[in-house]
């Protein structure tokens, strides 16, 4: 199926929470998964489902009970803090919350400098350098870098997020819910410069999200997360439009749709079929 | 309305982000515009000036004695007065300054620094490290500090270093509670993370990103602990323990003047009033230094969740501006009908308009949707309708006919009657809308009791009727339980359950699926609409999402910025948008875009659809 070797390859992860046995939580119960270089994968599924575990355990942010996680053919399952450090350039994050994501005591530019600091070959015109370039992709003004962040939107902190994520050109970025918290009109913007940063730099992605429409707009592949499994995994599009799993279909069923007659149509079907239930 | 719109320049909507202030001040520039705290700080310092340059400044001799002058008043010749031994009281004040000051530079640095280490130690690296000491803490903070002094001067022959090093040892309990928790609050920020994940380590973090954040807290802590050393070493100087008389100190000067009170009363003024105004100092820094450090958060700053809605960037001429009487009929056949509601906000720069003239009618049985992006007013609009505009808010004009009633929605006061009973409403966050203390059932009989007068036990059968009605299963089992046991969707039905429990005529609902689930959420736009069909009740739904108004609504209201751009059933707004902005919203929805392709952005489409409607009217 995976023509290249597998950027990142997760392999029946198990991540349990809780101190004592009796009160412990099973948030992932095996989920295998694999990205490509350069694709992006989206995960689905509600509150509890355990996809923002999958990323944290990913970036090394949670304790793994079982299974492995490797990074370009190394396990990084267990990998030591030194080994941490380094993967830091090329393993970055791009969070749900604009707000808490960045530090307002600091100014953007220290703010994207900090991914950079971790590399000792880059002189501090190298680094401004970098600061302005990607500034410009992201498409901010030139005078960001003196700014604080309490002068920007909601938008406009995403994107210096995510120029936060890409500045030390990563390999993998994992997205956590990266649009839900903005407007629809600043939601198309974001999504589209994470499209086009991805194509441009070959980026690899795992897109979490609890939506099915914009998951199947940035993603090629989707997984569907439920309780801590995979129910389904295949071609974003085919998911969407052709939900194989009864789960998936509620979660299609369940999202409206911007369009009352089709909406209507929805909405009776799942009438019927709860009536159908409460009967039976 | 496209006329309007034709001339609002397409950049508009570029987000530009709240009016940019200057830099936000920091911490100590915000402390040094405060007189008081200038004026604290600058007592403090005299005093220490004072300690360090003592055999400059002091007039004579502390130590010299004058029989023939004893218990003077000021004078030329002793500005403060003479003690019993006539010797100058000025000069025992200035010299007395130094063991005071020193002791507590003394205190104040050991708990700082041990207080600061710990607290910051226990609140980053957390786990064992914080259990250890917080129990170190709190066996500190259980000892009886007043004892353990007095006894230390006993064993260590009355060393004042050694007590107020101990002193100091033992404050630095307050100092750690106060910098761990400030360090816990600050460790669950996103940041620290990506700072995490982007290599750094944890000392760079700390340095960075922590300590930044605490310092305001820290400083607040330390200078009321200062306070507190000022007292324990007059105290001490006080009972003779410490530094040994004849040598000028604080304590020991109120203890003199405690001997002559009957005969010399104004002895004690210049000590007595050089350690209050010291203690006051301390107290009055510390309240500055909350109050500035409080400001960097309300600033908005930090958790400026919305950026406060900019004036309107170019107010579109309006052809009637504000509520005139031609609009101001309202509707013969609406359950709820408002006109010309306005609402401003209160600022530096004067009054800000938030929302502007805004018109609606909602008939009986139907659901209208109140449709925008943050800043645009839906959520103020259904907050005046219940009269709960948030404090800096206020509504300045608009009337509401409600049920035939007229109410000035002006005058919130009399709106009070109508919020439970006739009005009901939802919020977004259906666990906050719950107190956590009381079960569902009291939550329930709470407000049937409020608004009916039934006996208690018919009031139990309508509660659970009511969790029957939102079709919450097991609704005995429910009734008995807490909010936090139960999921959100059940909160919200909780929430729903709560609003019917008075049969209001209209509910309002704001953003009552935003915070849920998809399967959850459709649940309970099903119920909302299955209710508002059985009871005939009305709704307003306040909403971001196209696809829940498609869902739930029969006609939707577009707000922009408080403007209310068009009001249509929703199948004319979702096949002919009349206004260019709800056009390119609804453009912007991945669901309608294809895949592969970029979104049509607002400011895309919306450059587009202008020169369409340029060329519509050059031709």
């Amino acid at each position: 199926m995976i023509p290249a070797p597998a950027l990142l390859e997760v392999k029946d992860l198990h991540v349990t929470y809780g101190q004592s046995r009796r009160r412990e939580f099973q948030a992932l119960k095996g989920v295998s998964l694999a990205i490509s270089p350069g694709e992006t994968l989206g995960l689905v599924g509600e509150s509890g489902s355990g996809k923002t575990t999958i990323g944290r355990a990913v970036l090394g942010q949670t304790p793994i009970s079982d299974g492995s996680i490797a990074f370009d053919g190394e396990d990084i399952t267990h990998a030591p803090r030194r080994r941490r450090k380094e993967l830091g350039r090329q393993l970055q994050v791009v969070f749900q919350d604009p707000y808490s994501s960045l530090n307002p005591a600091r100014t953007i530019g220290q703010t994207l400098a900090e991914p950079l600091s971790t590399d000792p070959s880059l002189s501090r015109d190298a680094i401004r350098g970098r600061i302005a370039e990607i500034l410009r992709r992201v498409g901010m003004p030139e005078d960001t870098a003196e700014r604080y962040p309490g002068q920007f939107s909601g938008g406009q902190r995403q994107r210096i997020a995510i120029a936060r994520a890409v500045i030390g050109r990563p390999r993998l970025v994992v997205c956590d819910e990266p649009v839900s918290a903005l407007d629809l009109s600043v939601q198309a913007q974001v999504l589209n410069l994470l499209n086009e940063l991805q194509q441009d730099m070959g980026l690899a992605m795992l897109f979490i999200s609890h939506d099915l429409t914009v998951v199947r707009h940035v993603s090629h592949r989707t997984v569907v997360l439920y309780r801590g499994q995979i129910v389904e995994e295949g071609d974003a599009q085919e998911v969407n439009d052709h939900p194989q799993h009864p789960y998936t279909q509620a979660l299609v069923d369940a999202a409206p749709v911007p369009d009352p007659a089709l909406q209507r149509a929805k909405r009776e079907k799942r009438r019927a079929r709860r009536l159908a239930s409460a009967t039976a | 309305m496209s006329e309007s719109a034709a001339e609002t320049p397409a950049d508009v909507f570029t987000a530009k982000g709240p009016a940019s202030q200057d830099k936000p001040t920091r911490f100590f520039r915000r402390l040094a515009r405060k007189p008081l705290a200038i004026a604290a700080t600058a007592w403090l310092v005299a005093v220490s000036a004072a300690a360090v340059l003592a055999p400059w400044l002091a007039p004579a001799d502390p130590l010299a004695q004058d029989l023939l002058a004893v218990k003077q008043t000021p004078s030329q010749a002793h500005l403060l007065g003479t003690d019993a031994f006539g010797r100058d009281v000025l000069s025992r004040l200035v010299y007395g300054a130094w063991p005071t000051i020193l002791g507590i530079a003394e205190a104040v640095l050991i708990a700082c620094a041990l207080g600061f280490v710990l607290g910051l130690a226990a609140g980053y690296f957390g786990r064992w490290l914080d259990r250890a000491i917080t129990q170190l803490v709190d066996l500190l903070l259980a000892l009886p500090g007043l004892v353990i002094l007095l006894s230390i001067l006993a064993v260590f022959n009355r060393d004042m270093t050694v007590a107020m090093v101990t002193l100091g040892i033992m404050g630095s309990a307050g100092i750690a509670r106060v910098a761990r928790s400030a360090t816990l609050n600050v460790r669950n920020e996103l940041y620290i993370d990506a700072a995490r994940i982007s290599g750094l380590g944890d000392a760079a973090i700390i340095v960075r990103h922590v300590v930044p954040r605490i310092i305001g807290p820290l400083i607040v802590q330390l200078s009321l602990f200062a306070a507190t050393a000022v007292l324990a070493q007059t105290g001490i100087s006080f009972l003779g323990l410490g530094v040994q008389p004849p040598a000028p100190t604080w304590g020991g000067m109120v203890y003199e003047a405690s001997q002559t009170i009957t005969d010399d009363p104004w002895l004690l003024a210049p000590s007595g009033g050089a350690i209050a105004l010291t203690v006051l100092a301390f107290g009055l820094l510390g309240d500055s230094a909350r109050d500035a450090a409080a400001e960097g958060w309300t600033r908005g700053t930090r958790r400026g969740r919305r950026p406060a809605p900019s004036p309107r960037p170019t107010p579109s001429p309006r052809p009637t501006p504000g509520p005139t009487p031609a609009t101001a009929a309202a509707s013969p056949t609406a359950v709820l009908s408002v006109r010309g509601l306005t609402i401003v906000a209160d600022g530096d720069t004067g009054e800000r308009v938030l929302v502007d003239g805004m018109d609606l009618d909602l008939e009986q049985g139907q659901t209208l949707g109140i449709v925008g992006e943050s800043g645009s007013g839906k959520t103020l609009t259904s907050l005046a309708i219940m009269g709960l505009l948030p404090p800096g808010t206020r509504a300045t004009a608009g009337t509401m006919v409600l049920e035939g009633a007229r109410y000035n929605l002006a005058r919130p006061e009399t709106l009070r009657r109508l919020r439970g009973s006739t009005l009901g409403m939802i919020f977004q966050e259906p666990m906050a809308a719950l107190d956590p203390c009381f079960t569902i059932e009291h939550h329930l009989l709470e407000v049937l009791r409020h608004h009916g007068k039934a006996p208690r036990s018919q009031a139990k059968a309508r509660a659970i009727e009511l969790l029957e009605l939102v079709r919450i299963p097991d609704p005995k089992d429910v009734a008995r339980r807490y909010p936090h046991q139960i999921s959100g969707g059940m909160a919200q039905r909780v929430g729903i359950a709560r609003s019917l429990a008075a049969n209001p005529r209209v509910l309002l609902a704001d953003e009552p699926t935003t915070a849920l689930d998809v399967t959850v959420q459709a649940e309970i736009l099903d119920l909302l609409r299955d209710l508002s069909e059985a009871e005939s009740m009305a709704v307003i739904l306040v909403t971001h999402d196209w696809g829940v108004v498609a869902d739930s609504c029969d006609r939707a209201l577009v707000l922009y910025h408080g403007e209310t751009l068009e009001s249509a059933t929703v199948e004319q707004i979702f096949s002919a948008p009349q206004h260019p902005y709800t056009k390119a919203l609804l453009r912007a929805n991945p669901h309608n875009a294809a895949v592969g392709q970029p979104l049509p952005t607002i400011q895309d489409s919306l450059r587009e659809l202008l020169d369409d409607h340029d060329k519509e009217t050059v031709a």
